[in-house]
């Protein structure tokens, strides 16, 4: 079985350093991008987003998450303290006005995916319309409850009441799926 | 706490979205971390990982590709990182929980070593900038020596003026450090304001300097203070140091600013 990138890190090997530059770089840019109110921002917040997880490698543990996940939690975690750091708002516009154009986010291919988030993206088919359009708007596209508001005619407070619905509907069915896939592997 | 829906477990769901989705006030902070200490390790990031497949599977990551100047940065920051000793994490501390510190018996041992480390990390923060310490003048002499992608400014006056203050600034674009040098910058009480620097590069906005640092002067005689760039730094062209509140800021309203160099 191969070493995660992170453990090599965490335990010096810095020749994985490349590696997870070139595996993760596109993600963490991708949602830097998205979470934060310009360009010049989103560059500054890739790389703390690095920093981080150099500094954090060693709490990576692969029976609790997905290296994916792992990076992308770190990732969300630092560019929204950022935003509420600088007390700024994405209340403008998001640096990628046209993906809002987009009727639903790209996805990436299932087969390119690990396993438990093909778990997440099968979750994710069985959510209610609305329930997704609202964790689109604002996972994907990075907007406030404000403007979520706005684009869909939600009040506020339904908006958040909806996203956590949502959320939790996908936590239940993960937990669900992942007890049957143990399940499956002691049968086996 | 349980799973079962009650109004503290409701508030708990609703904080964490909240948290993942659009960010907390510091009053929110406060009672998240409140509730996460009742909540088992186990459940801390349940929702986290949620939010976290969905961000991997909307990552468009075939065609959102990493820009070849940040990558260089990266690994340059890595480097030093890695090399570096361990620090502490600027992860939130509410997301990470040890297990061990999660028994109350052990509770006031760990406050006292909190409070301990605090007391030796503001003493080591707050010490008296030595002058001219051989080791910081020297390393200054060797870096000009090497002179391997230097530039170097002179201190002038900026919109809010030190009368007398004088000095110099030099950066190696190739090893990422660099130096200040001051003399007759007043001295400031570090419980009250101290100095920062700020780092004007091409790959950054006008408006987004890089942070180079807060320092303090306990002394109007000549100062070397090393520059400690939080981000990689291409290109510097402009420095400069205003006056922010203890910890310095994230962004500086520059309403006070006493020194600028500019790289002619």
């Amino acid at each position: 079985m191969q070493v995660p990138l992170l453990t090599r890190i965490a335990n010096g090997d810095t020749g994985a350093v490349d590696e997870c530059i070139d595996r993760y770089g596109g993600l963490v840019w991708s949602l830097a991008r998205r979470l934060s109110s310009s360009l010049a921002d989103a560059e500054d917040a890739v790389q703390e987003v690095f920093v981080d997880l150099w500094k954090n490698a060693d709490r990576y543990r692969g029976e609790i998450a997905g290296e994916p996940t792992f990076v992308a939690m770190l990732a969300r975690r630092r560019l929204i303290d950022r935003l509420r750091k600088s007390g700024r708002q994405l209340e403008s516009r998001p640096i990628d006005e046209l993906a809002l154009q987009h009727a639903a986010p790209l996805q990436t291919s299932p087969v390119e995916l690990a396993e438990e988030v093909a778990q997440a993206a099968a979750c994710l088919e069985r959510l209610r319309k609305d329930e997704r359009k609202v964790l689109e708007l604002s996972i994907y596209h990075g907007l406030p409850q404000t403007r979520i508001a706005n684009q869909t005619g939600l009040a506020l407070g339904t908006v958040k009441t909806i996203a956590r619905r949502g959320l939790l509907q996908l936590r239940v069915c993960m937990q669900v799926r992942n007890q049957r896939r143990s399940n499956e592997v002691e049968v086996v | 706490m349980s799973r079962h829906s009650n109004p503290e477990t409701n508030r708990w769901e609703e904080i964490q979205v909240t948290r993942l989705l659009f960010g907390l006030t510091e009053e929110e902070k406060t009672e998240y971390d409140r509730l996460a200490s009742r909540i088992p390790v186990e459940e801390l990031e349940q929702l986290d990982q949620v939010v976290a497949s969905l961000d991997v599977i909307w990552a468009d990551m075939q065609t959102e590709q990493l820009p070849e100047h940040l990558r260089r940065a990266i690994r340059i920051r890595a480097s030093q990182e890695l090399a570096a000793k361990p620090v502490v994490s600027l992860a939130n501390p509410s997301t990470f929980p040890a297990k061990a510190l999660r028994g109350k018996k052990y509770l006031p041992w760990f406050v006292s070593a909190l409070c301990l480390m605090f007391a030796v990390f503001t003493w080591i923060n707050n010490r008296p900038a030595e002058i001219v310490r051989p080791d910081v003048a020297q390393r200054r002499a060797e870096l000009l020596t090497a002179n391997q992608g230097l530039v170097q400014a002179r201190w002038s006056p900026g919109p809010t003026p030190s009368e007398g203050a004088t000095g110099d600034v030099v950066w190696s674009a190739s090893q990422q450090q660099g130096f200040m040098r001051f003399r007759g910058l007043p001295v400031n009480t570090p419980s009250q304001e101290q100095y920062q620097l700020w780092i004007f590069a091409r790959n950054q906005s006008d408006t987004t300097p890089i942070d180079g640092g807060v320092f303090d002067i306990t002394s109007t005689e000549e100062v070397v203070i090393p520059i400690n760039a939080k981000l990689y730094v291409q290109d510097a062209y402009m420095f400069a140091v205003t006056i922010e509140k203890p910890g310095g800021v994230v962004v500086s309203s520059r309403e006070r600013l006493p020194l600028l160099a500019k790289v002619e």
